[in-house]
């Protein structure tokens, strides 16, 4: 028998909603193989997703699960991970969600270092709501709010994440399912903010008008803007330009995590420790 | 209560849950061997659905199992055929070469001519 994934679906939900061969539901197969990998109890996951094709990912999985308001899910996953510390907690988000209207609480959760994973999908345009320019879409194609050709500079994700002091950074394709599932599962078991984008099709909304009618012409034009991290680095600064390092880009596990140190607080009022100074921190300013 | 999609209808190496598959043509484009192919089908909302051609030829890489997004297709685990006393077959040239064919002829079955 194939893998079973009946035991992880809200079967009377399918087929999902999705265009044909969209991404989301590889990113998703792939979701449910890496928690199935990890061994843990349906009990002990909450995902939480926001507005946008990728808001649908909450609605499918038989997890815990929060369909929240736009942009908002780092918010909402970081009470829900105070609360619940001992719970997986995963927060899902197109590029629109949670680098345009989701920005800050982006930054913050980077900042923070919660014990969450961010899983953004991006698709480089506003699916949802028919083709506006996103801040991931690339210079010079066509939208719908920017028909002749859009002029926005494309932002990073990772090197946002990065910048903002997440703790494990990542970007990986739909393109290797397999691959995807591996650092899936290293981002769930990182303690700390884990970023990772998912580079994914959307050939309905952003190929059709850019030539990529199907979904493997948009598959194979992702395809030739990544690169590994490996051979990327190896690349002059010039080469390095157009194209995007796939794989682990950063992991630090000296940062503390914001659920620990909320501990110490709760300690304090406790009345178990004194009050947290500067003393108790190595980096100060 | 019907039997799940996702458990083996009996003994094959591929099988496919037609009530989810929308018709993408991803499978068929990562197959390496031929194996699958899409067919005309009048209610189908893109006017094709999947068709397994070449159940015989399947070498059960799984990509096809990988890269659908909509829970469609499925590939026989290979411990399980092998106690069926089944195995999956090698990647051959003619193999090779239909592959080729179909990516040509649109991603139809070479059954179907013509463009979709």
């Amino acid at each position: 028998m194939a893998f079973n994934y009946d035991k992880y679906l809200r079967l009377e939900k399918m087929p999902t909603l999705w265009c044909w061969g969209c991404g989301d539901g590889v990113i998703l197969k792939a979701f449910i193989r890496a928690i199935d990998k990890m061994g843990i109890s349906q009990d002990d996951v909450c995902v939480v997703s926001g507005i946008g094709c990728s808001g649908r990912f909450s609605s499918y999985v038989d997890f815990n699960t929060v369909h929240t308001t736009h942009g908002r899910t780092v918010a909402y996953a970081t009470g829900i991970k105070l609360a619940q510390p001992d719970k997986l907690v995963v927060c899902v988000a197109g590029d629109g969600d949670a680098l345009a209207i989701g920005g800050n609480h982006t930054i913050h959760g980077c900042r923070r270092n919660i014990d969450m994973t961010l899983l953004v999908i991006n698709n480089f345009i506003y699916g949802l709501t028919n083709s506006q320019t996103s801040p991931t879409t690339p210079q010079g194609m066509w939208t719908v709010s920017q028909k002749a050709g859009n002029i926005d500079p494309t932002f990073d994700t990772c090197d946002l994440a990065i910048a903002s002091g997440a703790s494990f950074v990542a970007r990986e394709t739909m393109l290797e399912p397999k691959k995807l599932e591996k650092i899936l599962i290293k981002s769930m078991q990182h303690r700390g903010f884990s970023m990772m984008e998912v580079l994914s099709n959307c050939h309905i909304n952003l190929g059709r008008k850019n030539k990529m009618v199907s979904a493997m012409e948009n598959l194979q034009w992702i395809d030739d803007i990544t690169i590994s991290k490996k051979k990327y680095d190896a690349l002059s600064e010039e080469e390095q330009l157009n194209l995007l390092p796939l794989g682990v880009l950063k992991q630090d596990l000296e940062v503390r995590e914001y659920c620990d140190m909320y501990d110490d607080i709760k300690a304090v009022h406790q009345g178990k420790r004194g009050k947290i100074t500067q003393d108790d921190f190595v980096k100060k300013i | 209560m019907a039997a799940s999609p996702m458990v083996n209808p009996g003994d094959q190496p591929v099988w496919v849950n037609t009530d989810n598959c929308k018709a993408c043509d991803i499978c068929v484009s990562v197959c390496p061997s031929g194996v699958l192919g899409m067919k005309y089908e009048s209610t189908s909302t893109l006017g094709a659905m999947i068709s397994i051609d070449h159940p015989e030829a399947c070498i059960g890489c799984n990509e096809c199992e990988l890269t659908c997004p909509d829970f469609a297709i499925y590939v026989a685990d290979k411990q399980e055929l092998k106690a069926a006393g089944l195995s999956f077959a090698k990647l051959t040239d003619d193999a090779k070469a239909r592959q080729e064919q179909i990516v040509a002829n649109n991603y139809m079955s070479l059954s179907e001519q013509g463009v979709k």
